[in-house]
């Protein structure tokens, strides 16, 4: 575990049903990458010799992913989240550190990790457009070596798993964004990898459809096949939503990791935004401020002729809430609507930097 | 070889996909062969003499010329091609998460495409036979040996090209240098002896001056192997050392890509 990083406590294991959790099946041993730094024409010409700088884009992480279990990367653009898989895809040598994935080397057995662990590469142009979805998976399948008698099984197989059964005659072009996806997976899925990376699959779904691919994802992937999924998103809702155990990533640093219920207690999702009517807010302040219940806070006001949005970090989940729109009630403030705020990647980072900030 | 295969397969099925683009791929080759028939024929007189030990027929050694000649832009364009589209849309990156190896992918790459001009190249040989190219069938079997071997020594210069692109995202002016000195001085319009000395001695390090030479003398005069066997011997010293060079930067561009992160980069 790297210096810098800060371990959530784990209140009893992430596990599931069944799963050998305690089995480390990726383990990333302070790995680092460093990029040089494109210079200008003009920087080039005034000292063509001179080394160009180099930007740490992923410095000394160190995790481990235990069989089964459903891992997140989380972190902005720019973390690190892509360029650590594809050091744990062999597509990319690290400068320092290594990692095992299944107890083989990246380094030293690069092609017996391709065997373990299958990247799901994300471009849907990737896929031949040209071709129906069993022709794409028959061709991958050539590729990852299936034995060739089991080949029609394995794509019959998997396009039900991923629910284009009914759709794998047809052009891949004709397919949506969310079926694209789907077949990407599908394509990954056919040498039966032990591990599966995902970066960034809903990048490029509509909401609606990057739910029931969610679903899907935890449902079939994670239950179903059994895979170890390691999933790279700057969503934390998504991260939170799929994740057992999440690992923060910021500028190539590894600031936190652990189970996502221990993540979001440190974190406290806690934030609630209160309409209330814009003569009363300084009431409504005071009462939750005397109160003892919240870090009465005022950080946005806007809304409605006459009403004011009151951004408040309300402690105590749900019961905490009802318990402070109670008190305002009491005091005779009127209270509009009460919305749950759901705790941004933004909100996240912040609120473990300061942890980690107070910690020290 | 399987991957090759599947990869050969599925260029095939998305390309007769395009109907209409094949029927002009080979509608081209017909309508190109006509002019060249009648400016064969109206150069006959002049070219008589200097391709004597050619053939003779000016028709069948210029046809002989533009059907190997087909052959080469595929041999040293089609990798380069294939890689940096596959970089550009994630293909590459995907087969290379697979477990099949470097030379199944390369030939899976450029396998359909060679195919495909090679078909062309046998129905441009036959519509020029049937308006009186003088080809000896009967040599087919030593003429797609030779072809055989042209192509392989051409092939090299697409994996250089292909190291290019993976590395520095061009392949510079390598294919068309290439393809150009190889047109001009390797015998496929006029026979090298007719250069001017000075460049004639450049044409010796033209793999295609051996090829085209070796081709014409068994096709269109019916040699026997062993009678073009220096011809090919220096051909064969070209793909080895060629493929030598193609290797060895391939495997360095690969490897620098994997420490610069250019394998994949969009």
């Amino acid at each position: 575990m790297s210096a810098t990083t800060a371990t959530i406590p784990v209140p009893g294991a992430a596990a599931k049903p069944g799963g050998r959790v305690d089995e480390a099946i990726v383990s990333v041993r302070s790995l680092s990458k460093a990029f040089p730094v494109r210079r200008s024409w003009g920087e080039f010409l005034a000292r063509p010799w001179r080394r160009p700088e180099r930007v740490t884009v992923v410095d000394r992480v160190s995790f481990e992913v235990k069989s089964t279990e459903f891992f997140g990367l989380l972190g902005a653009n720019g973390a690190g989240k892509t360029t650590l898989f594809r050091m744990l895809s062999t597509q990319l040598l690290p400068d320092s550190g290594t990692a095992l994935v299944a107890g083989c080397d990246i380094l030293r057995n690069p092609r017996e990790v391709r065997e373990r662990l299958t990247p799901v590469v994300a471009d849907e142009r990737s896929l031949n457009w040209r071709l129906t979805a069993r022709e794409n998976l028959e061709l991958f399948a050539a590729l990852y070596g299936v034995p060739r008698n089991q080949v029609r099984g394995r794509v019959t197989e998997l396009l039900e798993a991923v629910e284009l059964h009914e759709a794998g005659s047809k052009m891949v072009g004709t397919f949506s964004s969310g079926m694209k996806q789907r077949l990407l997976i599908a394509r990954a899925l056919l040498p039966r990898p032990r591990v599966l990376l995902l970066d960034e699959p809903t990048r490029s779904l509509d909401p609606i459809s990057a739910r029931r691919f969610r679903q899907f994802l935890r449902e079939e992937i994670a239950g179903r096949q059994g895979c170890t999924v390691l999933l790279a998103t700057h969503s934390a809702e998504e991260a939170f939503d799929l994740c057992d155990r999440v690992a923060v990533l910021d500028r190539g640093r590894l600031l936190a990791v652990g189970p996502v219920e221990a993540l979001m207690g440190e974190v406290r999702d806690d934030r609630y935004r209160l309409t209330i009517r814009t003569a009363q807010v300084d009431t409504a302040v005071r009462t939750l401020d005397g109160s003892g219940l919240t870090e009465a806070q005022l950080l946005e006001g806007r809304g409605p002729e006459g009403w004011t949005v009151v951004e408040l970090s309300i402690p105590g989940g749900p019961d905490g809430a009802a318990d402070a729109v109670a008190r305002l009630s009491r005091a005779g403030v009127d209270v509009a609507g009460v919305e749950h705020r759901a705790l941004t990647l933004a909100d996240l980072l912040e609120r473990i930097v300061r942890m980690k900030a107070g910690a020290r | 070889m399987r991957s090759a295969i599947a990869m050969i397969r599925a260029r095939w099925i998305a390309a007769r996909s395009y109907r209409l683009r094949m029927i002009f791929s080979v509608a081209s080759l017909l309508v190109s062969i006509v002019p060249l028939y009648f400016v064969a024929n109206a150069l006959q007189p002049i070219m008589a003499e200097k391709i004597a030990a050619e053939g003779g027929q000016y028709f069948g050694f210029l046809v002989v010329g533009m059907t190997t000649y087909l052959l080469l832009p595929v041999a040293v364009n089609a990798l380069a091609n294939e890689v940096g589209a596959g970089i550009s849309t994630g293909v590459l990156e995907a087969i290379l998460g697979t477990r099949s190896r470097l030379p199944g992918i390369f030939a899976g790459m450029i396998g359909f495409d060679l195919l495909w001009t090679g078909l062309r190249a046998c129905i441009m040989l036959v519509t020029a036979w049937i308006l009186g190219a003088a080809i000896l069938w009967s040599q087919i079997g030593t003429a797609l040996l030779i072809l055989a071997l042209i192509v392989l020594a051409y092939l090299p210069f697409g994996l250089i090209g292909s190291a290019m692109v993976i590395a520095f995202r061009t392949t510079g002016p390598l294919p068309q240098g290439v393809l150009t000195i190889s047109a001009l001085l390797g015998g496929v319009y006029y026979p090298t002896q007719v250069i001017p000395s000075w460049i004639e001695s450049v044409s010796a390090f033209v793999p295609l001056t051996y090829g085209l030479r070796a081709l014409r003398h068994t096709i269109l005069e019916g040699l026997p192997l062993t009678a073009v066997l220096p011809d090919l011997g220096v051909l064969c010293v070209f793909v080895v050392v060629l493929m030598g060079v193609g290797a060895i930067s391939i495997r360095g561009a690969l490897a620098y890509a994997r420490r610069a992160g250019t394998l994949s980069h969009y």
